[in-house]
C-alpha cells in the first residue's frame, strides 16, 4: 500500500507536467495556427510560399527531432552557452515552444480546410448585404468553420495528449518518464514495471473526458447543417 | 460576446502584423559577429564559465548507489555527494539534472549541463567525446540470468547459446559484440533486466555495481542473479571536450585520497571494494 | 429620369470577353427580365451590378448618381462600395442563406449590423432592435412564412428558403432587387410559390432585374426583356413584343429551342 501511494504520488507529479504541456500547447497553438492559416491563404505570394515551406518542414519532420534540435543546437552553436534556463523550467520551455509550433502547423491546415470549406456563396451573400469583411468573418463564416473543424480538431487534440510523452527525449519528466523511472530506480524502488503500464490509465481517463467534451460540442453545433 | 469580438479583432490585427514582419525582417543575421572575441576567451576556460554563472549543472540518471533521491527528494549517492563537494570547492552551487543517457554528449555540447557524473564507464567512445577525469571506481560487466538456471551458466563457454539483452552503446554491449553473442540492444540497463525478468531475453549484461543494488534478495528482481564477470572497466567523470574542469577535478580527487575522505564516502555507499587505489 | 443607367459595360475573365458594350436603362417601378442561354453573360452582368465582379469598362448610375466608373478609381473605394451596393439587393440561385441563423435572423442580421454602426445606437438599442425584428416578421409574413420565422434553413423546403432569401434582400430596402435564376435550383413543384411572390412584388411596382429561364413568367411579369447571347445584348424591348415577336434571328432560334424543350 505504501508502495502504491508512493507510485501514484510520483505519477501524479508526472501527469501534472503532462497536463501543463498539453494546456500550454493548446493555448499557444490554437491562435498561432489561425495566423499561419491566414498566411497560407494570403494573396501575397512570398508570404504564402514562406508559410507553406515552414508548414512543410514542421509537418515533414518528426516532432522528436524538432525537440532535440530546438533544445540542443542553440547551445552547441552559440559560444555564450545554452539560451535555455537550466533545470526543469528550461526543458519545459523548449518543449512548449516545439509543441506549439508543431501543432500550430497541423491546426493551420485544419483551419484552412474549415475556412475554404465554407461555400463562397456565404461570403457573397454577406457582401451584397453590405457587411464588412470582418463582420462576414465573425457573423457568417466563423461558426460554420468551427462546426467543420471540430471533428478533425478533436482527433488532433487527442493525439496531442499522447504526443506530450515525446518531451521525455529532452528529459521533461512527464508521466511516462515518471513511470519509467520506477523500472530504473526511483523513490527507493527499482525494477517496478507496473507503474509504466499504469500510466495508460491516466491517458485513457483524460482522453475519455476530452472525447465526452468534443461530443458535447458537436452536439451543441448540431442545430444547423 | 463583446470581449470575443475584441479578441478576434486583436487576432486579426496580429495576423496582419505577423505578415508584415514576415516580409521585412530578414536583416538580423550579422549582428552577432561583434561579440565573438569576448566569448572566445570565456569559452577557453570552462572553469571560468561555470564560476561566472555560479552553478555546476550535473547530468545524472537515477542510479543507485551513485545518484539517487532520499526520502526528502535530495540527491545523494557516492557520485552525487562527491559532485556537491566538488562544486563547493569551486565556489559554485550544484544543480542535479536528470537526463536521457543517450543524449549525454549533446547535453554537454549544448551547455544544458556541465558534467556527466553518473557511474560512467570510460569507454573509447566516451574518452573520444568528452574530457574525462581519472578513473575512480572499478566496475565489472556481469551476466545476469534467472536464479533457477544460474548453475548452467557459470563459465564463459556456457553462454554461447543465450539470447542477451544489453543497453545500447554500453560496455556490456561492446563485450557482447566482441564475444560474438546473440544480443538485442535495449534502451538502458533497467530495461535489459526487465527483458530477463519477463523472459523476452535469456540473460543481460550489466554493471556489477548496478547488479549489486538491483537484483537478488530484497530487490524487485529477487529471482535474478549474476554469474560470470566478463570484463572490468573504470568509472570516470566526463566534461565538455577540452574543458579545464577535468584537471580541476583530478586535483580535487587527489586531495580526497590524501585525507582519506573518499574511502569514508565509499564505505557509506558500500562501494569501497570497487574504489580505485590511488 | 431612370433609376438605373448602365453604359458600355465590358468584362473579361483573363483573355475571354464575357460582356461587351452592355447598355440599358431601367425606370422606377419596372421589372426587367434578362434571358439567354447559359454562358451568355447574364449572371455576370447581375454580379457586376452588385459589385461582386468589377467591370473593365463602363459606368453605372443609380437615380442620376454615378456610382461606378471603370475609368475612375475614386468610385471603386472599398469603403464606399459597401454603401453603394445597398442600392441593390441580390437573390441567389442557390439561396445562400446563413445556415446557423433562423429565418428571422437571416432577414434581420445585416440591418442589425448596420444599426450598430449608427451613432446613438447604444442609447436606443432595445427600441431599434425591436423595430428591426418587427420589420423582419412583417417581411416574412408577406412571403407567407409567418409560421417559419424561427426555423433554421435546413428545416425549410427549397421554395421556403428562397422566399426567406427574398425577404432578406428586401430588408435593406434596395432601390433595385436582382434575381439570379431564382427558381433554377428548385424542384418544378416548388417554383410556383417563388414565382408567385415575385409576381406580387412586380404588382407592387418593385424595381426588379430578373435573370430567368421561365419565358412565360418573363413575358407576363416583366415590362422589358433583354436577350443576351455571347456577352452582347442581341435584342431588348417590350417584354411581350420581344418574346412573342422577336425581331432578331438569334432571339427566334433561342425562343424556339425553349418552346420545344
Amino acid at each position: 500500500m505504501d508502495m502504491f501511494l508512493t507510485v501514484i504520488g510520483a505519477l501524479n507529479v508526472g501527469f501534472l507536467q503532462t497536463l501543463k504541456l498539453f494546456a500550454v500547447t493548446l493555448i499557444g497553438a490554437l491562435p498561432l495556427g489561425l495566423i499561419i492559416s491566414f498566411g497560407s491563404m494570403s494573396r501575397f505570394m512570398p508570404l504564402r510560399w514562406l508559410t507553406k515551406t515552414v508548414v512543410w518542414i514542421i509537418r515533414g519532420t518528426p516532432l522528436m527531432l524538432q525537440l532535440l534540435i530546438l533544445f540542443f543546437v542553440p547551445g552547441i552553436v552559440l559560444d555564450s552557452g545554452s539560451p535555455w534556463p537550466s533545470g526543469e523550467s528550461g526543458r519545459f520551455l523548449a518543449s512548449a515552444i516545439a509543441f506549439i509550433i508543431n501543432y500550430a502547423c497541423y491546426f493551420s491546415e485544419i483551419y484552412r480546410g474549415g475556412i475554404q470549406g465554407v461555400p463562397c456563396g456565404q461570403q457573397e451573400a454577406g457582401e451584397v448585404l453590405g457587411m464588412t469583411k470582418s463582420q462576414i468573418f465573425l457573423h457568417v463564416t466563423l461558426l460554420q468553420m468551427v462546426k467543420r473543424i471540430v471533428p478533425p480538431m478533436s482527433n488532433e487534440i487527442i493525439t496531442l495528449v499522447k504526443d506530450t510523452s515525446l518531451a521525455r527525449i529532452i528529459s521533461l519528466q512527464e508521466i511516462i518518464w515518471a513511470g519509467y523511472a520506477f523500472i530504473k530506480s526511483s523513490h527507493g524502488y527499482s525494477g517496478l514495471v507496473w507503474p509504466l503500464f499504469f500510466t495508460g490509465v491516466y491517458y485513457l481517463a483524460f482522453n475519455g473526458v476530452l472525447t465526452l467534451l468534443f461530443g458535447w460540442v458537436e452536439k451543441k453545433l448540431d442545430f444547423f447543417q | 460576446m463583446k470581449n470575443m469580438k475584441k479578441l478576434w479583432a486583436l487576432l486579426l490585427a496580429l495576423a496582419m502584423t505577423f505578415s508584415l514582419a514576415a516580409c521585412g525582417g530578414t536583416s538580423d543575421e550579422e549582428t552577432t559577429t561583434d561579440d565573438q572575441t569576448t566569448e572566445d576567451t570565456a569559452a577557453e576556460s570552462d572553469l571560468a564559465y561555470v564560476q561566472d554563472k555560479g552553478t555546476l549543472v550535473v547530468g545524472i540518471t537515477e542510479f543507485e548507489p551513485m545518484d539517487y533521491q532520499d526520502a526528502d527528494g535530495n540527491w545523494i549517492g557516492f557520485d552525487a555527494d562527491m559532485a556537491s563537494e566538488f562544486a563547493e570547492s569551486l565556489g559554485v552551487s550544484v544543480e542535479f539534472q536528470v537526463i536521457d543517457w543517450d543524449n549525454k554528449v549533446m547535453e554537454l555540447d549544448g551547455k544544458t549541463i556541465d558534467v556527466v557524473w553518473n557511474g560512467m564507464t570510460l569507454t573509447e567512445d566516451v574518452l573520444a567525446a568528452m574530457e574525462c577525469s581519472q578513473p575512480y571506481l572499478i566496475n565489472q560487466q556481469v551476466v545476469v540470468v534467472p536464479a533457477d538456471v544460474a548453475d548452467q551458466y557459470q563459465t564463459e563457454d556456457s553462454l554461447a547459446d543465450l539470447a542477451f539483452a544489453v543497453e545500447i552503446g554500453s560496455a556490456g554491449c561492446e563485450v557482447a559484440a566482441a564475444n560474438g553473442y546473440n544480443y538485442t540492444e535495449v534502451a538502458d540497463q533497467a530495461t535489459a533486466l526487465l527483458e530477463v525478468a519477463s523472459g523476452t531475453a535469456d540473460a543481460a549484461i550489466i554493471d556489477s555495481l548496478m547488479a549489486g543494488a538491483m537484483i537478488g534478495e530484497g530487490t524487485s528482481y529477487a529471482d535474478l542473479t549474476s554469474t560470470v564477470a566478463l570484463t572490468s572497466e573504470e568509472y570516470g567523470v566526463g566534461f565538455r571536450k577540452g574543458s579545464d574542469l577535468a584537471a580541476a577535478l583530478n586535483e580535487f580527487l587527489d586531495g580526497k585520497y590524501a585525507d582519506g575522505s573518499i574511502q569514508t564516502l565509499a564505505e557509506t555507499y558500500g562501494v569501497q571494494d570497487a574504489l580505485v587505489a590511488e | 429620369m431612370s433609376i438605373l443607367e448602365v453604359h458600355h459595360i465590358e468584362k473579361h475573365f483573363g483573355a475571354t470577353r464575357v460582356l461587351e458594350d452592355i447598355s440599358f436603362d431601367l425606370e422606377q417601378g419596372q421589372a426587367l427580365a434578362i434571358i439567354g442561354s447559359s454562358g451568355s453573360g447574364k449572371t455576370t452582368l447581375l454580379r457586376c451590378l452588385n459589385f461582386l465582379e468589377k467591370p473593365d469598362k463602363g459606368t453605372i448610375s443609380v437615380a442620376g448618381n454615378l456610382i461606378f466608373d471603370a475609368a475612375d478609381p475614386a468610385t471603386q473605394r472599398e469603403s464606399e462600395v459597401r454603401k453603394k451596393r445597398l442600392h441593390f439587393g441580390l437573390v441567389f440561385q442557390s439561396f445562400n442563406l446563413f445556415p446557423q441563423y433562423t429565418a428571422l435572423k437571416n432577414v434581420t442580421l445585416a440591418r442589425e449590423l448596420l444599426a450598430q454602426e449608427q451613432p446613438g445606437f447604444k442609447e436606443n438599442k432595445k427600441k431599434i432592435l425591436e423595430e428591426i425584428q418587427a420589420d423582419g416578421r412583417e417581411l416574412l409574413a408577406k412571403m407567407g412564412l409567418s409560421e417559419r420565422a424561427d426555423h433554421y434553413p435546413s428545416q425549410l423546403s427549397g421554395g421556403q428558403q428562397q422566399r426567406v432569401a427574398i425577404a432578406r434582400a428586401l430588408a435593406l430596402h434596395p432601390d433595385i432587387l436582382c434575381f439570379d435564376e431564382p427558381t433554377s435550383a428548385l424542384d418544378p413543384e416548388l417554383t410556383g410559390e417563388v414565382l408567385r411572390v415575385i409576381r406580387e412584388l412586380a404588382e407592387q411596382r418593385t424595381t426588379m432585374i430578373i435573370v430567368t429561364h421561365e419565358m412565360a413568367f418573363a413575358r407576363d411579369v416583366a415590362d422589358q426583356v433583354i436577350f443576351m447571347d455571347g456577352g452582347v445584348i442581341v435584342e431588348q424591348g417590350d417584354a411581350r413584343q420581344v418574346i412573342e415577336h422577336p425581331r432578331e434571328e438569334r432571339t427566334r432560334q433561342f425562343l424556339s429551342r425553349y418552346a420545344e424543350g
